[in-house]
């Protein structure tokens, strides 16, 4: 196929020499698709970008003042070494791995959810409810917590993928204005009626102790085999179900799904509602896991990570667990790094940026070709 | 009648920084590039202009820093969105959580957080500024009178200037546009860069002549209802205007209802920006205004090889 464009643009180009010192601006680069490419060379494209967004991570803490060596005992000694940090990590993991699977699913139902912290909000408000209001015998108490939960972020989820449906209300923007609501509430209870009546500060008072999530093993916390169960489940939805393979038809063309007889709107509302419930869950887990209440912050930050590691895992329930295990470590060192250095915890999202850049930036040198190509005169 | 005076008079501050952010978004999204950075180029402006305030304290040196440092910033988002064709909805996103992470930690280390610095002074055209009622409207600072005319510069740009006939071109036909000739890339890129910097100067605005210091996340959901704002605008600057104005009311009367002693629940009042945002896009969307107004090609990358 002839190049148009630098045909065009080249009026008043020099006669046909194909001469190596062109002026730079005469020099033309032109990109193409690229069709396949070895894995491998993908692989080390990857690897590349992923060693290049961490190496501008490195570059910003060290300048913000955080010794190097310290970084390296911070992210990769402690982390892989130390017994105690590893179960930090694993339980740091568990709500972001429900995150994570929230968001792969609903951007598989072509659903930008971006609520999920409102969801959370409201799946800790839920199973915080149970708690304050004493709901149910001791036995069932917490099972009834997760599904209070549930349930929160799942309610939390419907008024967004309905008002998509029916009215084509953009939700992107209603999921976000969801979240402020769900924060600016969540502050109206832990400032007000569901305030701790012991002290000053703004937070619920605790769970009672069979309300809180148990150990197993030593010292694991309950939330990780949740974490695994929850991770499992949302692998079977989209790849073994039936419901999984409609999803993956709307996903690829929405019209001829339609026009084929899947149930196009039921399979969204249903991914999208348990995309919600999950993120409802994991808000629980971290309420509980933390303070064992409900906190002002405990949601921040979870709701850009989740996206992001959806879109990093390629909406791949499975690689988003691997993903949501690296944040993990992310989250963990962030916080020692707040405490011992007072770097902001917003750091950790500045690297999640800058990696998502990177590894998003290599895509396209996975997927084009860069070739040049110089004066082609006709 | 002195609520309503303050009221009228504290507007303009609340209005503003939407009316600028929804132009600069409607002059990106024109090219056809979905803007969602809005929060973060905000934040990136009014970080910029606190910086230049409190070092220069030339309050008009630091507004047009807020847009050189956007514009700067904005550059990243327009590589990735136009050069390296990533996903608008995740470039979008990470610039803001990219913004948010930058400014909080600069913020932190240069120690210019909660240093107050001083705005511009109101400046009162004066047989309006006299008029009962409405007469507070009338003494604003010189900003506040500058973004009229910087609304009816993009109005006239948009809809009279050859270039900006070819910009929307970009937006609602690339293809077509790159058959005319117009090079694609060019105009989004620097409408990316031109409405950044619009954005940036509302961040500049909120920070050094509204809330006058820095505080982390100081935009606080803003850039997201500026997006908001102009989806039900139907992307054409002067509806964008009004609803800055209702925007503004509502939130400037906020404060003026808890000083006269009505007792409100705090925080449900907070939240009604967002509730109302919420509520006129659900209106809109019920009185069936479709979706014409539209750019054509907005959020689709313009990739030239794959052209069919």
């Amino acid at each position: 196929m002839p190049d148009i464009s630098s045909v065009t643009t080249e009026v008043t180009a020099k006669p046909a020499v194909r001469n190596r010192r062109q002026p730079l601006a005469s020099r033309r680069y032109t990109v193409e698709v690229r069709q396949q490419m070895a894995w491998h060379w993908q692989a080390l494209i990857l690897a590349l970008a992923l060693l290049l967004g961490l190496g501008l991570s490195t570059a910003i803490l060290i300048a913000a003042g955080v010794p190097g060596g310290e970084l390296f005992n911070e992210f990769v000694v402690l982390t892989l070494f130390d017994v105690a940090s590893l179960k930090a990590v694993l339980f740091q993991a568990a709500p972001i791995v429900m995150v994570a699977l929230a968001g792969c699913l609903a951007f598989r139902a072509r659903f930008w959810n971006l609520g999920l912290e409102g969801q959370m909000i409201w799946g800790a408000i839920a199973a915080t409810a149970i708690s304050l209001f004493e709901i149910g015998p001791e036995s069932t108490r917490l099972p009834l917590m997760m599904i209070a939960a549930a349930l929160g972020g799942l309610a939390w989820a419907l008024a967004p993928v309905l008002l998509k449906l029916n009215l084509k209300v953009n939700e992107i923007i209603s999921t976000l204005m969801l979240n402020y609501i769900a924060a600016n509430f969540l502050l109206h209870l832990v400032y007000g009626s569901w305030k701790d009546p012991r002290d000053a500060f703004p937070y619920s008072p605790q769970y009672r102790p069979f309300e809180r999530l148990p150990e197993f093993l030593d010292g694991y916390s309950f939330a990780i085999p949740m974490a695994i169960v929850v991770a499992l489940l949302a692998w079977w939805f989209v790849s073994v179900c039936r419901a999984g393979l409609y999803l993956r038809f709307v996903d690829a063309t929405p019209k001829v799904a339609e026009a084929n007889g899947v149930p196009v709107a039921k399979v969204i509302i249903g991914t999208v509602l348990f995309s919600g419930a999950m993120a409802g869950l994991a808000g629980f887990v971290v309420a509980a896991g933390q303070e064992g209440r409900l906190t002002q912050a405990f949601y921040q930050g979870y709701g850009f990570s989740g996206i992001l590691i959806a879109f990093l895992a390629r909406n791949n329930p499975l690689a988003a667990v691997v993903v949501a295990l690296l944040v993990a470590t992310l989250f963990v060192a962030g916080r020692n790094l707040q405490v011992f250095y007072q770097i902001p915890f917003s750091m950790v999202q500045l690297i999640q940026a800058l990696i998502v850049i990177c590894v998003a930036g290599s895509d396209f040198f996975i997927r084009h070709r860069l070739r040049r190509t110089q004066g082609r005169e006709s | 009648m002195d609520l309503i005076l303050n009221w009228l008079g504290n507007m303009p501050d609340f209005a503003v920084p939407y009316a600028l952010a929804a132009l600069g978004l409607i002059l990106t999204e024109r090219a056809g590039v979905l803007a969602l950075g809005a929060e973060g180029l905000m934040l990136a402006g009014a970080l910029a202009a606190i910086g230049m305030q409190l070092h220069f304290g030339l309050p008009g040196l630091s507004l047009l820093a807020a847009m050189v440092a956007a514009a700067l910033v904005s550059v990243l988002f327009a590589v990735m969105v136009i050069i390296l064709r990533i996903n608008q909805v995740i470039a979008g996103l990470t610039l803001v959580f990219f913004c948010l992470g930058l400014t909080s930690l600069l913020g932190t280390l240069l120690e210019w957080t909660n240093r107050p610095v001083q705005g511009l002074p109101p400046l009162a055209i004066w047989p309006l500024s006299e008029l009962p009622l409405v007469g507070k409207l009338f003494q604003q600072n010189l900003m506040v009178y500058l973004t009229l005319p910087l609304f009816f510069a993009v109005v006239w740009y948009l809809n009279r200037s050859t270039s900006g006939m070819r910009l929307r071109a970009v937006g609602e036909n690339p293809q077509a546009a790159d058959a005319a000739g117009i090079s694609v890339m060019t105009y989004r890129f620097l409408a990316i860069m031109a409405g950044a910097s619009l954005v940036g100067l509302a961040g500049g605005y909120i920070a050094v002549l509204s809330t006058k210091m820095w505080i982390a996340d100081m935009s606080g959901g803003r850039g997201w209802i500026a997006v908001a704002l102009v989806i039900f605008a139907r992307w054409s600057p002067w509806k964008a205007l009004v609803g800055a104005v209702l925007f503004g009311c509502i939130e400037a009367l906020i404060p003026q209802l808890a000083a006269t002693g009505v007792r409100l629940p705090q925080y449900f009042v907070l939240m009604t920006p967002y509730a109302v945002t919420l509520g006129v896009m659900i209106w809109v969307a019920l009185s069936g205004r479709g979706q014409g107004d539209q750019p054509g090609a907005l959020g689709e990358p313009y990739v030239r090889e794959e052209r069919r």
